[in-house]
């Protein structure tokens, strides 16, 4: 059980974080590319999954999962989306992705005057802070690259 | 004695960010207005702290002693605005005091060890100011400087002026 990656968007699209914790495959395409792909699949997705509703939706997307692993997603009302890439042992991590955004990004990026918002985050703080919190999840183990 | 505590943290926080980010912009000539900026925000305290200490000695005895006032300082003061005491309290019995707090509530956000440091010193004037001004309200003139090596943890030394 594992994390694979996470991102952190803002709401006009510019990708604020990226964390890779075990990635054995790299997408082929550069940062910036893969992060103007993750952003555009997600707008579509969303938008798909409220227009194709047959009910009236809650909460909108959360997650999908192929036979490798699970991306889960997490928008916040000021539209920051956090999105985690997962293995499938994974049910449900919309809580986590919660925790991520109260208890780190708004403490040490919203709190901090001196992190401009709506550029790449420069807080070592904030870069340690998500790393060991992640890396004390339940399910992630470490496992060689 | 009945202490009082600030209505919400954050919200100081982010007023008195604010009030860094606006003091320095509104003065644009490069590296020659930081003192004047940190004397600025330092004033700025010095108005509130004497404003606060009335409010929070109201209803106290009167103090022994210049070491008695310091330790009002440093317990029901800091308390009072930052939720905590001070972690340390050293003096050379003959004026000088160094305050230390481990884990000064305006920097843990900042970061946990150099990053930033040298913004620090923008981020300790107005603190500086307002233990300078609740000294004054008790009868005691000071300097307060602040010294920052590895955040969050602060100094401020306070050096009492013979009048």
């Amino acid at each position: 059980m594992t994390v694979h990656n996470l991102y952190i968007f803002d709401r006009n699209g510019s990708c604020l974080h990226y964390g890779e914790w075990n990635r054995k495959k790299e997408a082929g395409i550069s940062k910036d590319e893969e992060f103007k792909l993750m952003y555009g699949m997600l707008f579509s997705i969303r938008s798909f999954c409220s227009k194709m509703s047959p009910l009236d939706m809650k909460d909108g997307f959360l997650s999908f999962q192929t036979s490798k692993y699970k991306l889960h997603y997490y928008e916040t009302p000021t539209g920051i989306k956090i999105i985690m890439n997962t293995d499938l042992g994974v049910p449900n991590a919309r809580d986590i992705l919660h925790q991520i955004y109260s208890t780190l990004y708004v403490e040490y990026i919203v709190k901090n005057p001196l992190c401009v918002l709506g550029e790449q985050l420069s807080s070592d703080l904030f870069s340690t802070r998500l790393d060991l919190y992640i890396r004390a999840l339940p399910f992630f183990s470490p496992r060689a690259a | 004695m009945s202490v009082y505590i600030m209505a919400d943290e954050a919200l100081f926080q982010f007023l008195h960010n604010e009030v860094i980010q606006y003091i320095y912009k509104s003065s644009e000539h490069g590296e020659m207005e930081n003192g004047r900026c940190i004397t600025k925000l330092e004033n700025m305290g010095f108005r509130v702290g004497q404003g606060l200490i009335e409010r929070f000695t109201k209803d106290t005895a009167r103090f022994k002693d210049e070491l008695d006032v310091m330790k009002f300082i440093c317990k029901d003061f800091w308390t009072s605005v930052f939720k905590k005491q001070i972690d340390n309290l050293r003096t050379n019995h003959q004026g000088i005091y160094v305050l230390q707090d481990n884990k000064f509530r305006l920097l843990t956000q900042l970061s946990a060890g150099k990053q930033y440091l040298e913004h620090a010193p923008k981020y300790l004037a107005f603190t500086c100011g307002l233990v300078r001004g609740g000294l004054s309200n008790l009868g005691v003139k000071s300097i307060v400087t602040a010294e920052v090596s590895v955040m969050p943890a602060c100094k401020f030394q306070v050096m009492i002026q013979k009048m």
